[in-house]
């Protein structure tokens, strides 16, 4: 399993040291063992009574927290799940806690004589710093000792869920299989799957074991050839993969390097090799920075291998075009948001385009400046957006439910900002009068917003699934059929733009702003402009239609 | 209190983010997640030079990956201001710089937009001389032949962050003041505010390119 690729090349070129050795997996941190160490020092069965103690060591709460709470909550009820009665108590004997610290796991507290040892109770359960500009510690505990209990009951929820399917559990902890595709199941993925079941729960929902052997050897192949590749293309990547390696999660224990360690961290390595290999898979997208941050959190969960293939599927079936060389994927995305922004939150759409852009569609052509902001959620697939809890959260539902997820989510998001932005005029008393005041609002409020999202909570349970929002109505089907009528429309445009002509810019250039004005859009979407509106209503109506049959028939 | 935008361009990982957060938050990480997509800033200053002049930056800091350029004119549509980043150890990063300010003058044209070169990372030259790689005469002749500002600072230490926006915003200021007074000659109905808005220039990139 463990196959040596090459040992210790290095390559002299742009003084990049390129190292593709050692195996696929040692990489990958068992979310259980990694605060091993750390668990150690808390056997105490009792849960933390406060994370506000002096005390760094005896109190913290870190995933370990989490293990110990599996062992000994007994009453948690979740209020929202009418199924399924509590179970008894004996599986918490279940809960492994490895005996022995495995190798792979990078031990930040060893050997750390000359720097401070890193206080683990800074850190969560993934590696992650608990605070940030946006969290404080104490925002962050006081949400986590309610969150983590939510999770334990979710957990008991799953295995029961498990044991009524006749699936088992291995000697890890972990299922093999999870049931097949149900409402139900759907249901408990959008409340969460348990933090260490998600790598195989992942790989299974995106069929990423179909992918992997149809393609079996290939991603060794890719290893063992890299070493041979250096045109002027994989060399521009491979710079650019270079200096993204030490900006992926700067701030993540894994990806961090140990102090009076030499050798670069093996997740950072991993990391290397998954980028260079897909860079050279698919010369189409290369390597497209925010893949950094998709990799880097798949290698938290999954081994190098399935990593790689994982990211196949995300940046082909979900991300369609989204990281290719031209991008022209992350416009149709935009436009696609636009779409849905106009529909379903009309009020703010208002606040971001004017009348004569909202008109005459000119906004897939001329994206609002909004997307600048948004563009970056669909890239990262909110990594780095959102706070960890709340990305994996959306993370189940993205590999279970495809891509509409990313733009629901976005709507909620966008349907918080615009309520902070209306509470923050309201306590202004409509000082702001200016466009630009209101715009600079608007951004503030689309970067800020989202960081502070701790809760996943928020929204899921308040906003995202609530039928007020009238959501429900924008399923896959919707949202492929809308990315096809911005793809064909944005093309068009081009292709008007292109007989048109490319004037050259003049001083007054007001001028040719008038002639790229709404006629011309509008000639150049002609009557396909109502079309979309049709399919839109359309779609609607087919559901309700679909839905009364169904009805009908039940009767 | 005028509002002036400003977009940060260059190569990925020369320090458009540092610089950005040096001026708006006066701090430094020495490992910063690589910017994706754009990011959103704003900041006022009070210039030094018109007492009673406050200038609200709104600045979007953008992408380095060459890819991220399609999305570029998005940025710098109405745009006052660039700031175009390199590395003064990377050679090969004022390259880029140099084909961004290429890119401005052909899509926005210069007469209006005031392009300012920064060359960061100046620190390490500091501790280490032979870690500079782009003299300075060199990228101070060509600012002088491209008629930009031109500025070398450090976004660690912060030396030099804060003169940039000075100086840009007294150039943006009086560019505007002049302009206005010069509109207002020509009786245009217009105001200050409205005139400070650039029109939108050649939106046929903005999309497709």
């Amino acid at each position: 399993m463990d196959d040596i690729i090459s040992v210790g090349r290095s390559n002299g070129k742009n003084g990049v040291r390129m190292v593709y050795l050692s195996s696929k997996s040692p990489s990958v941190p068992n979310l259980n063992e990694a605060f091993y160490g750390d668990f150690r020092r808390r056997i105490s069965p009792e849960r933390p009574q406060s994370h506000l103690s002096p005390t760094p060591l005896a109190e913290e709460q870190t995933n370990a927290s989490l293990i110990d709470l599996y062992g000994d909550d007994e009453n948690g009820k979740d209020e929202n799940e009418p199924d399924d009665a509590e179970q008894e108590d004996g599986r918490n004997s279940e809960l492994p806690v490895s005996p022995t610290l495995s190798p792979s796991v990078t031990t930040p507290a060893q050997g750390s004589n000359e720097e401070a040892p890193k206080d683990f109770s800074q850190y969560d359960r993934y590696g992650f710093k608990k605070q940030n500009a946006h969290i404080t510690q104490e925002q962050y505990h006081e949400w986590w000792d309610e969150y983590s209990r939510y999770c334990i009951r979710r957990k008991r929820k799953w295995q029961d869920l498990l044991a009524k399917s006749g699936l088992a559990l291995s000697d890890n902890d972990i299922p093999d299989r999870f049931p097949p595709r149900s409402e139900k199941l759907k249901r408990y993925v959008r409340k969460g799957i348990p933090a260490e079941w998600r790598g195989q729960a992942w790989w299974q929902f995106a069929r990423g074991q179909e992918k992997l052997n149809r393609n079996k050897g290939v991603y060794d192949k890719l290893l063992a050839s890299l070493n041979d590749r250096n045109d002027k293309v994989f060399s521009r990547d491979l710079e650019v993969i270079e200096r993204d390696l030490h900006r992926t999660f700067p701030e993540n224990i894994h990806f961090q390097k140990q102090p009076n360690d030499n050798e670069e961290p093996l997740m950072i390595q991993s990391l290397r090799r998954v980028l260079l290999a897909f860079s050279d898979y698919n010369p189409k997208i290369g390597y497209c920075q925010s893949m950094n941050f998709l990799a880097g959190l798949l290698l938290l969960f999954l081994d190098e291998e399935k990593t790689f293939w994982m990211l196949v599927i995300i940046t082909s079936r979900y991300l369609p075009g989204v990281h290719n060389i031209n991008l022209e994927g992350v416009n149709i995305d935009q436009g696609v948001l636009m779409l849905c922004v106009k529909e379903y939150l009309p009020d703010f759409w208002q606040r971001i385009v004017t009348k004569e852009q909202s008109r005459n569609y000119e906004f897939l052509y001329k994206l609002p400046p909004i997307t600048l902001c948004t563009a970056s959620w669909f890239m990262s697939c909110f990594v780095g957006i959102v706070p960890i809890e709340t990305t994996l959260r959306i993370w189940d539902c993205l590999f279970y439910e495809e891509s509409h997820v990313l733009f629901k989510m976005s709507l909620s998001i966008l349907k918080i900002c615009d309520q902070e932005v209306a509470a923050a005029r309201r306590v202004m008393r409509n000082r702001v009068t200016n466009k630009d005041d209101s715009d600079i609002e608007i951004f503030q409020a689309i970067q800020s917003v989202p960081k502070k999202l701790l809760d996943p909570q928020t929204i899921f349970e308040r906003v995202i699934f609530k039928r007020r929002l009238s959501l429900n109505n924008l399923n896959q089907e919707e949202i492929d059929r809308c990315r096809r009528y911005v793809s064909s429309q944005r093309l068009k445009l081009k292709n008007y733009a292109d007989i048109m002509g490319d004037k050259p810019i003049t001083k007054d250039s007001t001028k040719r702003d008038i002639s790229i004005g709404p006629d011309f859009v509008e000639n150049a979407l002609s009557s396909e402009v109502y079309g979309f509106r049709r399919s839109l209503t359309t779609a609607h109506w087919n559901n309700s239609i679909k839905e009364k049959v169904r009805q009908i028939r039940r009767k | 209190m005028l509002q002036f935008k400003l977009v940060l361009l260059g190569d990925s990982s020369v320090g458009k983010s540092s610089i950005v957060h040096r001026f708006v938050k006066d701090s430094f990480d020495e490992f910063r997640e690589s910017t994706i997509g754009a990011a959103f800033l704003s900041q006022t200053v009070k210039l030094e030079k018109h007492q009673d002049v406050t200038i609200k930056f709104e600045i979007w800091d953008t992408a380095g990956q060459e890819r991220y350029k399609s999305l570029a004119p998005m940025y710098y549509r109405n745009a006052n201001a660039a700031l175009v980043v390199y590395d003064v150890t990377q050679p090969d990063s004022l390259v880029k710089a140099q084909s961004w300010v290429e890119e401005l003058k052909h899509k926005v044209g210069d007469q209006d937009l005031v392009i300012c070169l920064v060359g960061n990372k100046l620190d390490l030259c500091e501790t280490d001389a032979s870690a500079r790689q782009v003299d300075v005469e060199d990228a101070q002749a060509y600012s002088k032949e491209q008629k930009l500002l031109f500025h070398e600072v450090s976004a660690k230490t912060g030396a030099g962050v804060g003169q940039i926006f000075q100086e840009i915003g007294e150039h943006v200021y009086e560019r505007k003041t002049a302009e206005s007074a010069a509109s207002a000659a020509a009786q245009s109905r217009k105001t200050l505010n409205v005139e400070l808005q650039r029109p939108s220039t050649n939106d046929s990139t903005s999309c497709c390119a």
